[in-house]
């Protein structure tokens, strides 16, 4: 219904626009010569957002710019919505260069996300809140300037944008469940998946994306029956396989979560890198077991067959995972090596990928350094991960940084100086353990218990959450583990010490 | 599944928050250090240096935005904030949201607020603070 309300504003856009500018006062003009056009992008919103078929849309987007080349909106949107990182780059620039055409809001837009893309920020955020003051209902505005805040880890704002929009298209509702679920808001993130699964009763990725959101909240089984759901609708739904396979590994059966990625391997043909990365997740389910003979097998497989197939960042993940939980420092550092020499290869991958990769070696680094104690190795690769950081307005550059410099300063016994910088990295179970270690050591114990809630309850399917939240939700839960050293006892119990 | 590539997942814990202190755009003062902001936010300070009077816009001290402020600036608790701007209600003004805190440092010369960064609009200034803006490492109202 809601598709179909905004399908009719256009058609009235377009009825009256004599003009090539749509005419409507609350919706976001797009400037075009082409009837076509507009139904064309009306087509990419209901496949982007409402469908989540990405590729389609990109595809109906591409076809809107061989009709019109000068739709500099159009050229926004499929800079922002592509797969191709090349395209992304070539997109952005078409769309600055033909802001000439556009109204004042799509310039707005345009000149938002190139201020973004150029790491001015505070440019950036005004253009961004003129035109949602300009259009605040407005569905592109909105999923917008909401997509573009979750980018930022603004949460508290993109929801307020999407409050104060009032609409309830179905792929802003999922959108936003999710933002709810990352600022622990799970009743109004559940109520808005209920509200998607309603109005989209037979797709698949409602049940999809409520199973996700139901194991961020810890609530497993549940997850599992609403993956289970979303495979019923739709047998070739891959994601919901491996999100079981994922779930299980998270509950600690890891022996169920192998046969369910197995399952997966078997039946369905998947992109590269989405294969690989449900590989990994595989692979940590040995490091969840302790069995790190098994997990080094699986990861040197899934690295060797990444060279083999020129895919360099992902055999540098591959590498530093392996890197994370070895018990012997040589090790960790050799491995270090390789996956910088990976990422140095940089083939077929975007350059922000391998500067993101990049960073989260040097963070291994710096780790490996502070329990060694080397204080040379420490200082070079910290040095090294502030200039990156400097250069960049990358949150995962950003946060590997800050997550590095917390680990120095907390070795150092700086201990709020160390706050400063892990508050910046909350995404991290790593720095969440040390920022809570550091509350309690600067007598906040308020902030200390919240820090310990927030990782005793990170259920994200990572490597850093197997090597740190079991262990911790084992001693948070047992009363007879002292609370003041907790951190300090599992630091002891980590695989990884000398 | 979202739609879009999304970055890594997050944990669902509270990301820090940047502030940014927002002046008139007539104002010519552009930077403050972290002891005259203080200063200024306590009251100590009245005037700018071209003799404009100060009046400084806020959101409710129980506001969760305004804990941070409350730590770094005031050094009070709440309800010792909520009492020193009831005392001070010539000088000090509760908005109900940032772009309320906007709307009146735009229209009041010699006015300063403090508003979440990414409120920010085109109808006010961003003061740095020790030489430094909100987005800069080591900006002082960047935290939890």
């Amino acid at each position: 219904m809601i598709q179909m309300l905004f399908a009719f504003i256009l058609l009235l856009s377009a009825g009256t626009a004599a003009a090539q500018t749509s005419q409507r006062a609350d919706v976001l003009p797009l400037t075009t010569k082409s009837e076509e056009v507009r139904r064309l992008v009306e087509k990419a919103w209901d496949l982007d957002l409402d469908q989540v078929q990405q590729e389609q849309a990109i595809e109906v987007l591409r076809k809107a710019l061989k009709i019109d080349p000068n739709f500099a909106m159009g050229h926004e949107l499929l800079a922002q919505i592509s797969l191709d990182p090349a395209e992304q780059v070539r997109e952005q620039q078409k769309a600055f260069a033909t802001r000439g055409h556009a109204s004042v809001a799509e310039r707005l837009i345009v000149e938002w996300l190139q201020d973004a893309s150029d790491h001015k920020l505070i440019p950036a955020i005004t253009k961004m809140n003129d035109v949602l003051s300009r259009y605040p209902h407005d569905k592109w505005v909105v999923f917008l300037a909401n997509w573009w805040l979750t980018q930022q880890t603004q949460y508290d704002r993109a929801i307020a944008v999407f409050e104060n929009s009032g609409l309830d298209s179905p792929g802003l509702m999922n959108n936003v469940a999710y933002t709810y679920a990352y600022t622990r808001q799970f009743e109004k993130s559940f109520a808005l998946m209920d509200k998607y699964a309603a109005a989209l009763p037979k797709d698949p990725n409602p049940q999809d994306s409520y199973a996700e959101i139901l194991r961020l909240a810890g609530r497993f089984d549940q997850a599992i029956e609403h993956y289970r759901a979303a495979l019923a609708l739709d047998s070739g739904f891959y994601s919901s396989q491996f999100g079981i396979a994922d779930t299980y590994s998270l509950m600690g059966d890891q022996v169920r979560a192998r046969q369910e990625y197995e399952i997966g391997f078997k039946k369905f043909s998947l992109p590269e890198l989405l294969r690989v990365q449900w590989q990994t997740r595989e692979a940590i389910t040995f490091v969840r077991d302790g069995d790190y003979a098994a997990a080094d097998r699986l990861f040197q497989a899934i690295a060797d067959d990444a060279h083999a197939k020129h895919m360099s960042q992902p055999e540098a993940d591959a590498w530093r995972q392996m890197a994370m939980y070895q018990p012997r420092p040589k090790q960790a550092i050799a491995l270090l090596a390789k996956a910088q020499a990976a990422v140095q290869q940089g083939k077929n991958a975007m350059a922000a990928a391998i500067q993101q990769e990049l960073a989260q070696i040097l963070r291994a680094r710096v780790e490996v350094a502070v329990d060694t104690g080397n204080k040379e190795m420490k200082a070079s690769t910290l040095a090294q991960l502030a200039r990156m950081s400097r250069n960049s307005s990358d949150k995962i550059i950003e946060s590997a940084y800050h997550g590095a410099a917390g680990a120095v300063l907390f070795s150092d016994h700086k201990y709020a100086d160390a706050i400063a910088h892990l508050e910046e990295d909350t995404n991290n179970p790593f720095s969440l353990q040390l920022l809570a270690e550091a509350y309690e050591k600067t007598g906040d114990s308020s902030e200390a218990h919240r820090t310990n809630e927030t990782l005793a309850n990170f259920n994200d399917p990572t490597v850093e959450q197997a090597l740190v939240v079991p262990a911790f939700r084992k001693c948070y839960q047992d009363p007879s583990c002292d609370s003041n050293f907790k951190g300090v006892s599992l630091k002891k119990s980590f695989p990884r010490t000398f | 599944m979202l739609a879009l590539v999304w970055m890594a997942a997050a944990s669902g814990t509270a990301h820090a928050k940047q502030f940014a202190i927002v002046a008139d755009s007539a104002n010519s003062t552009t930077n403050l250090t972290s002891a005259e902001l203080v200063k200024i936010f306590n009251a100590h300070t009245r005037v700018w240096p071209d003799g404009k009077p100060i009046t400084i816009v806020l959101r409710d001290p129980s506001s969760a935005d305004m804990q941070l402020i409350l730590r770094r600036v005031f050094n009070m608790t709440a309800d010792e904030a909520r009492t020193f701007i009831h005392t001070h209600a010539g000088i000090i003004v509760v908005a109900d949201s940032d772009d309320a805190i906007q709307r009146f440092v735009a229209n009041t010369r010699g006015a300063i607020g403090v508003v979440d960064l990414y409120s920010l609009t085109k109808d006010v200034r961003v003061v740095k603070i020790d030489g430094k803006l909100p987005v800069e490492q080591g900006y002082l109202l960047r935290g939890n």
